[in-house]
């Protein structure tokens, strides 16, 4: 394979990776900015996109369709649980939060487990995706050109709906100072609610279009780890951050499998500290 | 208090006495609970005194279960100094993990240990000329000695091997902890910036800390090795770590004592639960949620308020 064309593919690859990657960190990202604490259950939540998609695929023989449902439902659920839950947590410090988060996550895994068993389930592509594009001679499948554009997509609709809107600033503004915009006569925990929700609905969309290419299998919650990377690296609660650490993680990954398949995981941890110690708040996050 | 020390007394006899009365199979069980006992007690460490919280202590547990293994395997030392041997190994591989992790505070601090135990797991998995790669290392003997001594490689010998190593660990915490160590991790608990402002270093605390911690979790890894007689990847899997975690919290933060009898509820629970349902999982998910919403000092924490109901709460009790 010559170089050029090497190079492109693995780009492709590593792209559409981070677009799998964004949704997963920039929900993350979203809930940090605006609550100050960390979902754990977004690996869960990620995994249980995926499973929901399944069904809904194979109910309704559509997987556009499961692409439509499957965040909805995980935003529900994300929604009661804040309303039932999260909210009487705020009082208490942030690691009351990560471990009741964290039995979330144990539910999750266990309700996702009777329900769909443990052996990994084969979700379709969707209509029309299937096939596989040549670029430059070199089998491309269309699927991952369509999660690269719907990973650019969905950032711009996002990145626009922060900086562009008048629910976006308010957003903003509640991530800065919440006391302020709630004596401005905002009810920031519907702002809360909401933001939770959006996050987990986003982490569910990620499931639910990594689950044709992965399989959805009970293994995925451990992405909740590749979530914390990222946010890290970004820098934690910044959306641009999530899609900078996205793009970082997704190379290191695609590149380092490729030249060192075995220190591939190392090389993501040793960038990790690394962004730590030179700037503990994240690569565009404020300094911690 | 006159009670407690006549409780815990009556405690370390009744362990002392059990391997007289109980049948083989409860052995076992008690067994597998002291070493738990002690794998959530050295978390309490971080997560009690020093609100250090750990989603990443299963790399400690497992470090000490493949040191046991492979220093079981390859030379002839006795049981007793390869079980302390692979906690100080631990012990003095976490000192580079504590000083990378403490960089972070709160919640990325908590990451950071995931992210490491993850690693450990990994490279347990991957290298497989030296772990054994998935099938994990098996066969370890216990090996008798010192000095020709066989008591400690008899099932109850073991049994009473693991009752001193916690007791031996219980005792040195609780003397950690009284200390004035111990009441500058107590401050760092209510509030590291007054505690930086007074002139201690506190990332040096906390490196300190974290690295006992380990080291008393690596020897219950350790022992867990020599129990079974193999160690997998599985054990240092980031399940196992939130697993302890719950049996920290829903025992009782902040208390030695409460971490170790949350590991029993955590066991009893599992062995109850798993023969009348499947779900036991699910149920453990629920009762923890429950403990963190409205019992957030767990067992030890209800257990107190009932007998001095009278008395204003401290909040953390130690």
């Amino acid at each position: 394979m010559e170089t050029f064309s090497f190079i492109l593919i693995q780009t492709l690859n590593a792209l559409s990776q981070a677009s799998l990657l964004f949704f997963l960190g920039s929900g993350l990202a979203l809930i940090f900015g605006i609550m100050r604490v960390v979902n754990f259950s977004h690996g869960a939540l990620y995994m249980l996109g995926a499973y929901v998609g399944y069904t809904t695929a194979k109910l309704s023989g559509s997987v556009w369709l499961a692409m439509f449902i499957a965040p909805l439902a995980v935003c529900v659920l994300g929604l009661f649980f804040e309303i039932g839950f999260l909210r009487r947590l705020y009082k208490r410090d942030e690691s009351a939060f990560l471990l009741v988060t964290f039995g979330l996550t144990l539910v999750v895994a266990e309700v996702t487990r009777l329900t769909w068993g443990a052996p990994p389930l084969q979700v379709p592509l969707p209509s029309g995706l299937s096939g596989v594009l040549f670029i430059l001679d070199e089998p491309m499948p269309t699927y991952r050109l369509f999660l690269i554009a719907a990973g650019a997509l969905a950032s711009v609709i996002i990145w626009g709906f922060l900086e562009r809107t008048r629910l976006g600033l308010l957003i903003r503004a509640t991530s800065q100072n919440s006391q302020m915009v709630h004596a401005l006569g905002t009810d920031i925990n519907i702002v809360r609610s909401g933001v939770f929700a959006l996050g987990c609905g986003l982490a569910a969309l990620g499931g639910v279009l990594a689950a044709p290419s992965i399989t959805a299998s009970p293994g995925m919650s451990s992405a909740v780890i590749d979530a914390f990377v990222i946010v890290i690296i970004g820098g934690m609660g910044s959306f641009l951050g999530a899609i900078l650490g996205s793009l970082i993680v997704a190379a290191v990954q695609t590149f380092g499998n490729y030249f060192f398949p075995d220190f591939a995981m190392a090389i993501l941890y040793l960038l990790m500290l690394g962004v730590l110690i030179i700037r503990p708040g994240g690569l565009l996050g404020k300094e911690a | 208090m006159m009670k407690n020390k006549i409780l815990g007394i009556l405690a370390i006899l009744c362990l002392l006495v059990a391997p007289q009365v109980l049948p083989n199979y409860a052995m076992t069980l008690l067994t597998e609970l002291v070493i738990l006992a002690l794998f959530a007690m050295s978390l309490d460490l971080m997560v009690g005194y020093t609100k250090l919280v750990s989603f990443g202590h299963a790399g400690a547990y497992g470090l000490g279960a493949y040191a046991c293994a492979l220093l079981s395997l390859n030379t002839t030392l006795p049981l007793p100094i390869v079980i302390l041997l692979s906690a100080l190994i631990v012990g003095f591989i976490a000192i580079g993990i504590a000083w990378s992790c403490t960089m972070a505070t709160g919640v990325s601090f908590a990451m950071l240990t995931l992210a490491f135990g993850q690693l450990a797991y990994a490279i347990a998995f991957k290298w497989v000329s030296v772990t054994g790669g998935s099938d994990g290392l098996s066969g370890i003997p216990k090996r008798p000695g010192p000095f020709g001594w066989t008591l400690l490689t008899t099932k109850p010998g073991f049994y009473l091997l693991t009752v001193a190593c916690l007791l031996g660990a219980y005792f040195f915490c609780r003397a950690l902890i009284k200390s004035p160590f111990g009441q500058v991790l107590r401050g760092i608990r209510e509030n590291e910036m007054k505690v930086l402002a007074l002139g201690y270093s506190t990332r040096r605390y906390k490196i300190a800390i974290v690295s006992i911690a380990y080291m008393f979790a690596g020897m219950a890894g350790a022992l867990y090795a020599a129990f079974a007689g193999f160690a997998i990847p599985e054990l240092l899997f980031w399940t196992v770590s939130g697993q302890v975690l719950i049996m920290v919290i829903v025992g009782g933060q902040g208390t030695l004592i409460g971490p170790m009898l949350g590991a029993v509820f955590f066991i009893m629970v599992e062995h109850k639960l798993s023969e009348i349902t499947e779900t036991w999982g699910l149920f453990m998910g629920l009762i923890f949620i429950a403990f963190v919403m409205f019992a957030p000092n767990g067992i030890l924490g209800m257990l107190k308020k009932n007998t001095s109901a009278g008395k204003p709460s401290q909040g953390h009790a130690s």
